[in-house]
């Protein structure tokens, strides 16, 4: 072996780690082809064929594109997406706003900060199907707490039927959604502050800076990875919305709060049109792929390269 | 200081507002079902057990947990060990193909969940999985594995990268390397990886409830939001249900707040 | 309650160490080793296949590699197939909510059907009580061609899908007596001319009135709203009459007594008349109820049954539209205030139209590829017995198929309703449509009546669009106007 040249033997060295790497790589990524790149594969492939569970007599022919054109020619579909956007919009919006409070005020208090962490670490690690129901239950009824304590303030006259309006039915789901996911965007952008040299605060106090010139010329800034990593996690999130709809509103009423998540659900697993679930399945892998595409190319960069 | 009063000031209205759905949740689940939507008062005026009682003999709400626990325990131990071995590769090998790898694990980790289920029901239904534990631990590996790889690989990276090549000078092997130097140190990464792995395991639902079948199977979240039966929204018991499940998630985040917030952003931020 | 388990409750009559199939799986010696189902894949059919002896060909379109990582367990399931269940009684599944007073019923009758038929053993499976989830469960399972379970427990509107799939064998073989059954409850259970279930107990929607406030049963829609305003004005009651108005299958429920009572009709042969005049018309009713004459409460948009039954049964409305269920639990003095106050009637009508009860209740059907459809038709026909039906009567209030139980005074003390009014509302009762793709129908409907009556759009608008896409659906399935199937 010593007999080697150095460099065949840096170069055997090297296929060495590669192999190494590779058999350390191999389970983990056969799972995730197995669980998750094949099924996509099939998604696509089964979104060809007219396959409705329920109507067995129907057989399952190759329809081509026809799932597709059903879908991009159907009102619910597109009143499901813009659901979804709006939602996403909404929610995403809100939580960047107050998760930067939120982190601005942590970084600044001294006191109490391990009790405000775990106060607001609680609902992000709760399902959110249980935070879905405790919000459905304080506006629930006429009765619900929220209505009490709207009463009680005197500003409205008689209590709202939260659930039954279509555009009121909106405000728990934001609520909750907000409540839920802002804890999460304040710890990152919490991370953020962090990283920002004090000294940089130090040398704008000593020009004079106001605060909010501070925050408008240093703060923002210097956030800016940590609060496009937050954007690009909440809005895929959000894009996704599923568990808290289904159990807050289940879509109504009518279908004015349903998102697209839950309409391929229900196409799928309710109504068990598997081919034209899966067109919408494709459907909405395509429009998140795009999203994450688009916000990695145009702000996030080198996130994964970074990493590699 | 005026300024550190404003930010005490917003942060304990924000701490309230936190708080305030589960001390509502806490005081309803304890409020005979009859009083629960007769004028509410924030003080509670009779507490009863009736819920709780209700819920661990007439719904048996052990069996959700059980599988719970074993579903997301199981998840966790997969994901972190198999994960663990890539996360170290691609954090501390050299080797070609490594950035695509990360891009694939980074995209398969923005999924929607809903474009894979109807391929896994029917994969799942092929293998006679439906409504066992593989079936689900197996569907949940497409968002726990990525998830895992990711945070871990963000983790072993922190490690100086002096630490393996002292310890293989010293003629121990890679393997040896990993078992005997890098991971003690990891230790803390690996926790953290694990926990998020857990909550996230433990708070899946759309996974759950296209794969099981009855309650013989059904995983927390899914048993909650089935609740409601044929006539009824039994709200004491589903909110009973509710503090049940928060519990263990709540006392594992309180308990490790630290090393949850340290992986959140690692996973996120340092990138 | 009981949790389902995987294996058998009793293996006492089985000699030990031997492989047995049985509906739980493979066992040997009472332990499990395979859970039932068991099934193969016919890549010919492309579909699955109960596993039967003679069917142990097992072909997977899985890789060779993983073919051999199962392989020890497909070469025990064959080495099995060739012992098919010898001795022993044949078992037969049961899929049943095991919860409260109706599984002690069940659970008491199944055992006196043992003493009487040692050859059949009944495992009862606990199921969801939500009417949707349970239909979900029952498709999964059917449309995986599981034997198993042999016996289910069908809503009226799922009777026509399950026999159009071929998924519940014909009855007629086993030559039942219909003509003692209730007319309506045989026809809803009919497909292509055949008995495909069973009528097992009938629920009809029904009107409970006051008889404290109203001096006798509104005959007319205009009536009862007339009185329920009258007497939220002199005796201050915060609603006037309350219904199911979430949007799920109680809704069309709801609509489907307005709509007769207006002198619609949802359905007629491939044809689909929701957006009819009579419809447009008894919608606009149900919508004015909320927010003109504002008798129903806009609460009653998100209400399912118990919600109603609440406000009933204290004391808050006049009037309310609920399932004979409700009956029995509010003559409990202890949690209702109304307590021997109040009768029930059928749903009044609109001038030209007539009093219409919806039809529901529960069938007993068997599974098509049920190993022993002997045995589950033994079960099915113990059950449906006029004494079992008495004491389902007794004890969980639920209306007997049987008209000439009607005139029997055990009823008379059985029922807590007087049963001459029972019979009166029954026999106004109107199936929902009966058609294989009634619960996607009814989807499409519960959509469009709901954005009617939360003001999203206007009754006529948002039944046209309803009719629009059921007709669509009609079509594309080949049920619709034209097509051959049309109406069987």
């Amino acid at each position: 072996m010593t007999t080697l040249p150095v460099g065949e033997r840096e170069a055997s060295a090297e296929a060495r780690e590669a192999r190494l790497a590779w058999r350390l790589v191999a389970p983990a990524l056969t799972a995730i082809l197995l669980v998750a790149l094949f099924p996509l594969g099939w998604t696509v492939w089964e979104s060809l064929y007219h396959h409705d569970l329920r109507m067995p007599w129907l057989g399952r022919p190759f329809v081509g594109a026809a799932n597709y054109v059903e879908a991009l020619s159907d009102p619910r579909f597109w009143g499901a997406m813009a659901h979804t956007l709006f939602f996403a919009a909404v929610t995403v919006s809100l939580e960047l706003v107050l998760g930067c409070v939120l982190a601005l005020a942590m970084n600044r208090a001294f006191r109490g900060r391990a009790l405000v962490r775990a106060a607001v670490l609680v609902p992000w690690a709760i399902p959110t199907v249980v935070s879905a129901l405790l919000w459905r239950f304080m506006f629930e009824g006429q009765a619900g707490i929220a209505n009490a304590l709207l009463t009680a303030t005197g500003l409205t006259g008689p209590p709202p039927v939260w659930f039954i309006d279509a555009t009121l039915a909106w405000v728990p789901v934001v609520l909750a959604d907000v409540w839920k996911t802002t804890p999460f965007v304040a710890l990152l952008l919490l991370a953020g502050l962090q990283n920002i040299d004090a000294s940089i605060y130090e040398a704008a106090r000593i020009d004079g800076a106001s605060a909010w010139r501070q925050f408008r010329h240093i703060t923002l800034p210097l956030l800016q990875p940590a609060i496009l990593v937050a954007l690009i996690f909440r809005t895929l999130d959000a894009f996704r919305v599923f568990d808290l709809i289904y159990v807050m509103t289940g879509g109504g009423p009518g279908t004015s709060t349903e998102p697209i998540a839950l309409y391929t659900f229900t196409s799928l697993l309710q109504n068990l049109r598997f081919g034209y679930g899966s067109a919408l399945s494709v459907i909405v892998f395509l429009v998140t792929f795009g999203l994450a595409l688009g916000y990695i190319r145009f702000l996030g960069g080198g996130l994964a390269e970074e990493r590699a | 200081m005026p300024r550190r009063g404003w930010a005490t000031a917003t942060l304990a209205l924000l701490v309230l507002g936190s708080a305030f759905p589960f001390y509502w949740a806490i005081v309803s689940s304890f409020t005979p079902e009859a009083r629960l939507f007769q004028r509410p008062s924030l003080l509670p005026t009779t507490l009863v057990l009736d819920h709780y009682r209700a819920l661990f003999t007439e719904r048996n709400f052990w069996v959700p947990i059980r599988n719970s626990l074993i579903v997301a325990g199981a998840t966790t131990v997969i994901c972190v060990t198999v994960g663990g071995l890539c996360a170290y590769a691609l954090a501390r090998l050299r080797f070609r193909g490594k950035g695509p790898l990360l891009t694939l694990i980074l995209a398969v980790s923005v999924f929607p969940q809903i474009s894979v289920v109807s391929p896994l029901y029917l994969l799942l239904r092929r293998l006679h999985l439906i409504n066992t534990y593989p079936g689900l631990i197996l569907p949940y590996l497409t968002f726990a594995m990525p998830l895992t790889v990711w945070l871990l690989v963000g983790f072993f990276r922190q490690l100086p990268a002096e630490l393996e090549e002292a310890a293989m000078v010293d003629g121990a092997s890679r393997l040896r390397a990993l078992r005997e130097v890098i991971l003690p140190l990891a230790l803390p990464g690996l926790a953290a990886t694990a926990i998020l792995t857990f909550v996230y395991s433990w708070n899946e639902f759309l996974f759950a409830l296209s794969f099981t079948l009855g309650p013989e199977r059904q995983t927390v979240p899914v048993a909650i939001a089935l609740f409601r039966g044929q006539y009824q929204v039994p709200w004491g018991q589903i909110l009973a249900a509710a503090i049940v499940a928060t519990a263990p998630v709540a006392l594992l985040v309180l308990a490790f707040q630290r090393r949850i917030v340290q992986g959140l952003t690692a996973g996120a931020v340092k990138g | 309650m009981p949790v389902p388990t995987a294996g058998p409750r009793s293996e006492g009559h089985r000699p030990h160490n031997t492989l047995t199939f049985n509906r739980a799986g493979w066992q040997e010696g009472g332990r499990l080793l395979a859970r039932a189902p068991v099934r193969c894949y016919r890549g010919r059919a492309r579909a699955w296949h109960p596993l039967r002896p003679e069917t142990v060909a097992i072909r997977t379109p899985l890789s060779s590699r993983v073919r051999r990582a199962f392989l020890p367990g497909l070469l025990l399931l064959a080495a099995g197939c060739g012992r098919a269940p010898a001795g022993g009684p044949a078992v037969v599944t049961l899929p049943i909510s095991t919860l409260g007073a109706e599984g002690q019923v069940l659970r008491g009758q199944l055992a006196r059907f043992a003493v009487l038929r040692p050859d059949i053993r009944v495992e009862q499976r606990a199921t969801p009580d939500a009417a949707d989830q349970r239909h979900q469960l029952y498709v999964q399972w059917l449309n995986a061609g599981a034997s198993d379970p042999d016996i289910l427990q069908l809503d009226v509107v799922w009777t026509p899908e399950f026999a159009a799939a071929g998924w519940i064998l014909d009855l007629d073989r086993f030559r039942p007596a219909t003509d003692s059954f209730f007319p309506a409850t045989i026809a809803a259970n009919r497909w292509d001319g055949r008995l495909y279930a069973l009528p097992w107990f009938v629920d009809v929607g029904m009107l409970y009135w006051r008889t404290d406030l109203v001096p006798h049963a509104p005959t007319s829609i205009a009536e009862l709203e007339a009185e329920a305003a009258r007497a939220m004005r002199e005796r201050g009651l915060p609603y006037g009459l309350v219904w199911q108005g979430a949007r799920y299958e109680g809704l069309v429920t709801v609509f489907n007594e307005y709509l007769g009572g207006f002198g619609g009709r949802m359905l007629d042969r491939g044809r689909v008349l929701v957006d009819s005049p009579q419809a447009v018309a008894a919608l606009t009713a149900m919508r004015d109820e909320i927010y003109r004459e504002r008798i129903v409460p806009p609460n009653a948009l998100t209400w399912h049954e118990e919600e109603a039954r609440f406000a009933f049964q204290n004391g808050e409305t006049v009037f309310m539209r609920n399932w004979p269920y409700a009956y029995a639990l509010m003559q409990d003095s202890a949690a209702s205030r109304v307590a021997g106050r109040y009768a029930v009637a059928t749903m009044p009508a609109a001038p030209g139209g007539r009093p219409t009860a919806t039809l529901g209740g529960a069938q007993l059907a068997i599974n098509a590829n049920s190993d022993h459809p002997d045995a589950a038709w033994a079960v099915i026909e113990y059950l449906t017995r006029p004494a079992q039906m008495l004491e389902r009567a007794r004890v969980v209030g639920q209306f007997p198929t049987r008209p000439a139980l009607y005139a029997d005074p055990a009823l008379a003390r059985a029922l807590t309703i007087p049963p001459a009014q029972a019979r009166e509302v029954i026999e106004h009762a109107v199936p929902r449509p009966v058609t294989p793709v009634y619960t996607e129908l009814s989807e499409i409907l519960q959509i469009d009546l709901h954005r009617a009556l939360t003001r999203q759009q206007e009754p006529a608008a948002a039944l046209a669009h309803a009719a629009r896409e059921m007709q669509a659906l009609l079509d594309r399935v080949g049920l619709g106007e034209d097509d051959d199937v049309a109406g069987r």
